[in-house]
C-alpha cells in the first residue's frame, strides 16, 4: 500500500520484525524523505500462537496455565480476567481473604511490569545503564512473587473461587525490607529523568497524543491517562476489593512521551501503597468458600451455559475476556480483547513528521507487548 | 544535568558491588514454593490417572512399573515427559493421595543430552534411579559442580 | 644527541614501524577490555571473567573469532568501495599516529619526546588526518547497498561537518597561546600552568567537539542500535568489521592523548622529580599515560551514563552553540595574548 505512493526523493524502510531493539516482533513500514517520516503503517502477526483456539480444547482448569502466557509480563491480570469470567458464569463467590491476596499479587505484577517497561524505554533512547538499574530492582519484586506463587513469570496461581496458596509466613518482613529500596530507586529515577537535559530534549513535546484521538481509537491505560482522561477500571467498575482501598488515579495533561513515563512512575508508587494497605486490612479466614464444589482440587467442572464479558486493569490498559459457554467442561468460545492493539494503531497518526530516531522512542513509550497483540 | 548522571555512574564503579552471580558456580536462592521436578511416592500412588487428565500438555502417561526395587509385582504409575512439562504444578495439586510432591530440582536433575532421555520413568520420579541431582540439608537441590 | 646510523636503515625502520603498529593494536585491545569492565562496573555486574583472570584474554578470543568468520559481500554492493573502505579507516588512524608523541624521556635536563616524526605543523596535520575518516565511513555506508547504512552515512556527514569547525578554532586558540603549531612545543609550553586553567571555555568546547568527532555517545547517531540496527557497519562481517571496530578504539586512545597534550599539561613534571636519571626516563611517560587513562575513563563513563541526542539536535548544538563559544574563546585568547600572558 505504501509502495505505490513513493514520491521523488523518498524511500521506504522496513523497520522489520527482526530488530535488536523493537518492543516485540512487528513490522513498521515507514516512508522517509531524508530523515523525516512522511507516512507509516503497522503490520502484525508474526507471533500468532492461536491461543483462542487452544482454549476451546482445554478444560477450564487447564486454561489457567494457558491464559498465563498471553502476555508473560502481566500474567496475573490475564488470569484474573479469565477466572473472573468463569466465576460470573457459575456464580462462584470468592471469600475476602482470597480477594485481598489476589489484589496483592496483581499489584506486584503491575509493579514489575512497569519497572521493566520504563527500563526498556530508557534503553531505546540510548541510556542502557538505566535498564540495568531497573532490572536490579525488579529482581527483588520477582523474588517476592516467587515466594507467594512458586514461579517468577508464569504463575498459574488463581483458582476458581480463591487462590492456590496462602501468603507465606515471612512475607510481611520481606515486604518491609524490599519496599523502601524500591521507593528510593523510583525517586532516583524520577530525579534522573526530570533533570537530564538530553533526556528532556528527546522526550518533551515528542509524540503528543490528544484526548480525542485516543478516545476515538479506543486507547486505555497509561497512554490515555497521560492525556488527561481519568479513566481507570479499578475506580469506574471496581472488581475484587478495590472499593475499600484508597488510591488515586494518576493523570498528566501533556500527552507526550515524558508524561507517559511520569504516569507509570506515579502508578508504581500507588501500587506499593495499595499493597501495604492490603497487608494491614487483610482479614483471617478460609481461602475458598465453605460449601463450594470448586476448591483447590476439582478437575472436572461443568459451567452453566451463558455469555459474559469481564474486564480488568492490565498494566497496559483494559484487558477483557468474552466467554461463551455451552454447559460442557470446555468453553465454547473465548474472545480476548487486548489493550495493546489500539495503542499500536496510534502510531501512524503520531509518526507523521518526526525524525527516524523518534520512531522507536514513541513506539517504546506505548509499552507494547507484541505477544498480546497477536495472541 | 548531564554531570549528575555521570557522577552517579562513576560512584557506582566503586560503591556499587556486582549484584549478578557467576552462574552456574553460585547457586540461585529459590523460594520454598518453587516448582521444580516432581517426586513420586510409590507407596501412596493408586494409579487413578487424575494427574494425566489434568495435565494441560498431556505430558503424563500411566505405565506399568515395579512396586519397589527387587519386587516382581507391577502396578500403574505416572511417567512424565519433561520435554513437554510446563512445571505448572496442577498434577501435584490434584493428586487425591498426595503421592506427587514438589522439589526444587531445576538444573542438573533434568538436563539431558538426548531427547529420548527426557521421558522420566516412574523409577526415576521415585528417585530409585539416580537422576544426577544432589542433596543439600536434607532436601534435593540442583547444583553444578565444575568438572 | 645524534641518532645512531642504524636507525636510518629502511629495514630497521620497517621493523620498528611494525612493532609500533602491533603495540597500538594491543593498546586498542586493552582499551576495549577497559571499556567492557568499566561498563560492567557502572551497571553493577561482572563483565568478562572467564577467559584468563578477569577476562584479560577475552579480546584475543574475539579476534580469533573474527578471523575465522565467513566473509560475505552483498550481491548488489559496490565491490571496490566495500573492500577499500576499511583500509581508508585504518589508514587515517595510523597517519594520525605518526605525529603524536607517546611520552618523553628526560636526560640531563633535555627532553626528548617519543614520536615517530616531529613536524612543524603537526597539530594541523593531525586534524587533517582525523577528517579522512569521514570519507572512510561514507564509503563503508554507501557501498553496502543497505538503507540503514545509508541513513547512518547521512547522519555522519551532518554531524562531522558541523563539528570540524569548532574543533579547528579551539586548536588555533591553543596554538596562539603556545606560539607554534608543533605539538611538542605546545606540550612543553604548559610548564608552570596547564592550558585548561587559562582557557577553560576552550577546554569544554574542545572536549565536546572531539567527542562528536570520535563518534562516541552522546553523539553516536550513525551507529545507534535502536533505529539503524548497527548503522554504518551493518553489512560487515569478520575481520572487516574488526578493522572498523579497532579503528574506532584507536581513535579513542589518540583523541584522549590529544586532550592531554593540548590542555592537560602533557608530560611536564616539576624539576626536582626529573633530576634523577632513572626517574627522568620513566616518570614523564608514566605521568602522561596515567593522565590519558583518566581521560579515557571519563569518556567511557560518559557513554554509559547519558542518553543519546537526535540528529537535528546535534546539528543545532554545533552551529548555534559551539561555534559562537569557540569564537568567544578565540577572542579571549587574543586578549590574553595582548595583555602579555
Amino acid at each position: 500500500m505504501l509502495e505505490e505512493k513513493v514520491g521523488p526523493s523518498e524511500m521506504i524502510v522496513h523497520i522489520g520484525p527482526q530488530h535488536p531493539m523493537l518492543p516485540g516482533p512487528f513490522r513498521l513500514n515507514a516512508r522517509l524523505r531524508g530523515e523525516t517520516v512522511v507516512d507509516s503503517e503497522v503490520e502484525m502477526g508474526w507471533i500468532h500462537k492461536g491461543i483462542e483456539k487452544i482454549l476451546e480444547n482445554k478444560t477450564y482448569l487447564q486454561g489457567i496455565t494457558i491464559v498465563d502466557r498471553i502476555c508473560y509480563l502481566a500474567a496475573l491480570s490475564n488470569e484474573e480476567a479469565y477466572v473472573g469470567c468463569v466465576e460470573k458464569l457459575a456464580g462462584i463467590e470468592v471469600p475476602e481473604r482470597s480477594q485481598y491476596i489476589r489484589v496483592i499479587v496483581e499489584e506486584l505484577s503491575r509493579l514489575q511490569s512497569h519497572l521493566l517497561g520504563m527500563g526498556e524505554y530508557a534503553s531505546f533512547v540510548g541510556f542502557v545503564s538505566m535498564f540495568m538499574y531497573t532490572i536490579k530492582e525488579r529482581e527483588d519484586v520477582l523474588s517476592l512473587l516467587d515466594s507467594i506463587t512458586g514461579a517468577r513469570i508464569t504463575h498459574s496461581f488463581l483458582r476458581f473461587g480463591g487462590v492456590k496458596d496462602d501468603i507465606p509466613p515471612g512475607f510481611r518482613d520481606d515486604v518491609k525490607r524490599v519496599f523502601p529500596n524500591v521507593r528510593k530507586a523510583i525517586d532516583s529515577y524520577e530525579d534522573m529523568y526530570s533533570t537530564d537535559s538530553i533526556y528532556r530534549a528527546r522526550t518533551v513535546g515528542v509524540g503528543v497524543l490528544t484526548a480525542d484521538v485516543a478516545k476515538d481509537l479506543g486507547v486505555s491505560g497509561p497512554p490515555l491517562r497521560a492525556t488527561g482522561v481519568p479513566f481507570d477500571i479499578r475506580k469506574d467498575e471496581p472488581y475484587l476489593v478495590y472499593e475499600d482501598l484508597d488510591f488515586k488515579v494518576c493523570t498528566e495533561t501533556a500527552g507526550d512521551v515524558y508524561a507517559r513515563i511520569q504516569v507509570r512512575l506515579d502508578e508504581m508508587r500507588e501500587s506499593m501503597y495499595i499493597i501495604e494497605q492490603c497487608l494491614d486490612q487483610m482479614p483471617e479466614g478460609p481461602l475458598f468458600a465453605e460449601d463450594t464444589p470448586y476448591g483447590k482440587r476439582s478437575p472436572v467442572m461443568r459451567i452453566p451455559a451463558g455469555e459474559v464479558y469481564h474486564r480488568v486493569e492490565d498494566p497496559r490498559g483494559e484487558m477483557g475476556f468474552y466467554m461463551v459457554s455451552d454447559g460442557s467442561d470446555k468453553p465454547y468460545r473465548v474472545k480476548i480483547r487486548g489493550p495493546v492493539y489500539p495503542t499500536l494503531q496510534t502510531l501512524p497518526p503520531l509518526l507523521k513528521g518526526v525524525k527516524v530516531a523518534d520512531i522507536v522512542a514513541i513506539a517504546g513509550s506505548m509499552d507494547t507487548c507484541t505477544s498480546e497483540v497477536d495472541r | 544535568m548531564v554531570i549528575k548522571n555521570l557522577m552517579k555512574a562513576v560512584k557506582n564503579i566503586y560503591f556499587g558491588p556486582p549484584v549478578t552471580r557467576m552462574c552456574p558456580e553460585v547457586p540461585t536462592k529459590l523460594a520454598d514454593r518453587f516448582r521444580g521436578l516432581q517426586k513420586l511416592d510409590k507407596s501412596k500412588c493408586i494409579g487413578c490417572g487424575i494427574c494425566a487428565n489434568t495435565c494441560p500438555n498431556n505430558a503424563i502417561k500411566i505405565v506399568k512399573a515395579r512396586v519397589s526395587p527387587g519386587s516382581d509385582k507391577k502396578r500403574w504409575f505416572p511417567s512424565i515427559d519433561i520435554g513437554h512439562c510446563l512445571f505448572c504444578g496442577l498434577c501435584i495439586d490434584q493428586c487425591p493421595k498426595d503421592a506427587l510432591s514438589n522439589t526444587k530440582v531445576y538444573l542438573t536433575g533434568i538436563i539431558r543430552w538426548q531427547h529420548e532421555d527426557l521421558l522420566f520413568t516412574p523409577d526415576m520420579l521415585a528417585r530409585e534411579v539416580d537422576i544426577n541431582a544432589e542433596e543439600e540439608a536434607g532436601e534435593e537441590v540442583s547444583r553444578w559442580t565444575p568438572q | 644527541m645524534e641518532l645512531p646510523e642504524i636507525l636510518f636503515n629502511p629495514l630497521v625502520r620497517g621493523i620498528l614501524g611494525l612493532c609500533l603498529m602491533g603495540a597500538i593494536f594491543l593498546g586498542a585491545m586493552a582499551a576495549v577490555w577497559f571499556e567492557r569492565k568499566l561498563s560492567a562496573d557502572i551497571q553493577q555486574r561482572y563483565g568478562p571473567m572467564r577467559v584468563g583472570p578477569h577476562g584479560v584474554f577475552q579480546l584475543v578470543a574475539d579476534a580469533i573469532k573474527l578471523f575465522t568468520k565467513e566473509d560475505i559481500i552483498p550481491k548488489n554492493a559496490d565491490r571496490l568501495l566495500f573492500v577499500a573502505a576499511p583500509i581508508l579507516l585504518m589508514g587515517s588512524v595510523f597517519l594520525m599516529l605518526v605525529a603524536i608523541p607517546f611520552g618523553a624521556v628526560v636526560i640531563n635536563g633535555d627532553t626528548y619526546p617519543i614520536a615517530a616524526t616531529e613536524m612543524d605543523i603537526s597539530i594541523l596535520y593531525i586534524e587533517a588526518m582525523s577528517s579522512i575518516s569521514i570519507v572512510g565511513i561514507f564509503m563503508v555506508a554507501y557501498s553496502a547497498n543497505n538503507k540503514y547504512s545509508l541513513l547512518g552515512a547521512f547522519r555522519n556527514f551532518a554531524r562531522m561537518i558541523g563539528y570540524e569547525v569548532p574543533l579547528g578554532i579551539c586548536v588555533v586558540s591553543v596554538a596562539i597561546m603556545a606560539g607554534s603549531l608543533n605539538i611538542v612545543q605546545i606540550a612543553e609550553a604548559q610548564s608552570p600552568l596547564w592550558f585548561v586553567v587559562l582557557q577553560p571555555l576552550g577546554f569544554i568546547v574542545f572536549v565536546i567537539a572531539l567527542l562528536a568527532d570520535m563518534g562516541r555517545l552522546p553523539f553516536d547517531q550513525n551507529e545507534s542500535e535502536e533505529e539503524l540496527i548497527a548503522g554504518w557497519i551493518t553489512e560487515y562481517t569478520g575481520m572487516r568489521f574488526g578493522l572498523g571496530f579497532f579503528a574506532e578504539y584507536i581513535h579513542l586512545i589518540l583523541g584522549s592523548m590529544l586532550i592531554v597534550l593540548l590542555f592537560l599539561g602533557g608530560w611536564n613534571l616539576p624539576e626536582f622529580l626529573t633530576s634523577n636519571l632513572i626517574l627522568g626516563i620513566i616518570l614523564p611517560t608514566a605521568f602522561f599515560l596515567g593522565k590519558v587513562v583518566l581521560v579515557m575513563l571519563g569518556i567511557i563513563a560518559l557513554r554509559w551514563a547519558v542518553p543519546r541526542f537526535r540528529i537535528d539536535q546535534v546539528v543545532d548544538l554545533s552551529w548555534k552553540r559551539l561555534l559562537p563559544l569557540s569564537l568567544l574563546n578565540l577572542g579571549w585568547v587574543i586578549a590574553l595574548g595582548l595583555l602579555g600572558v
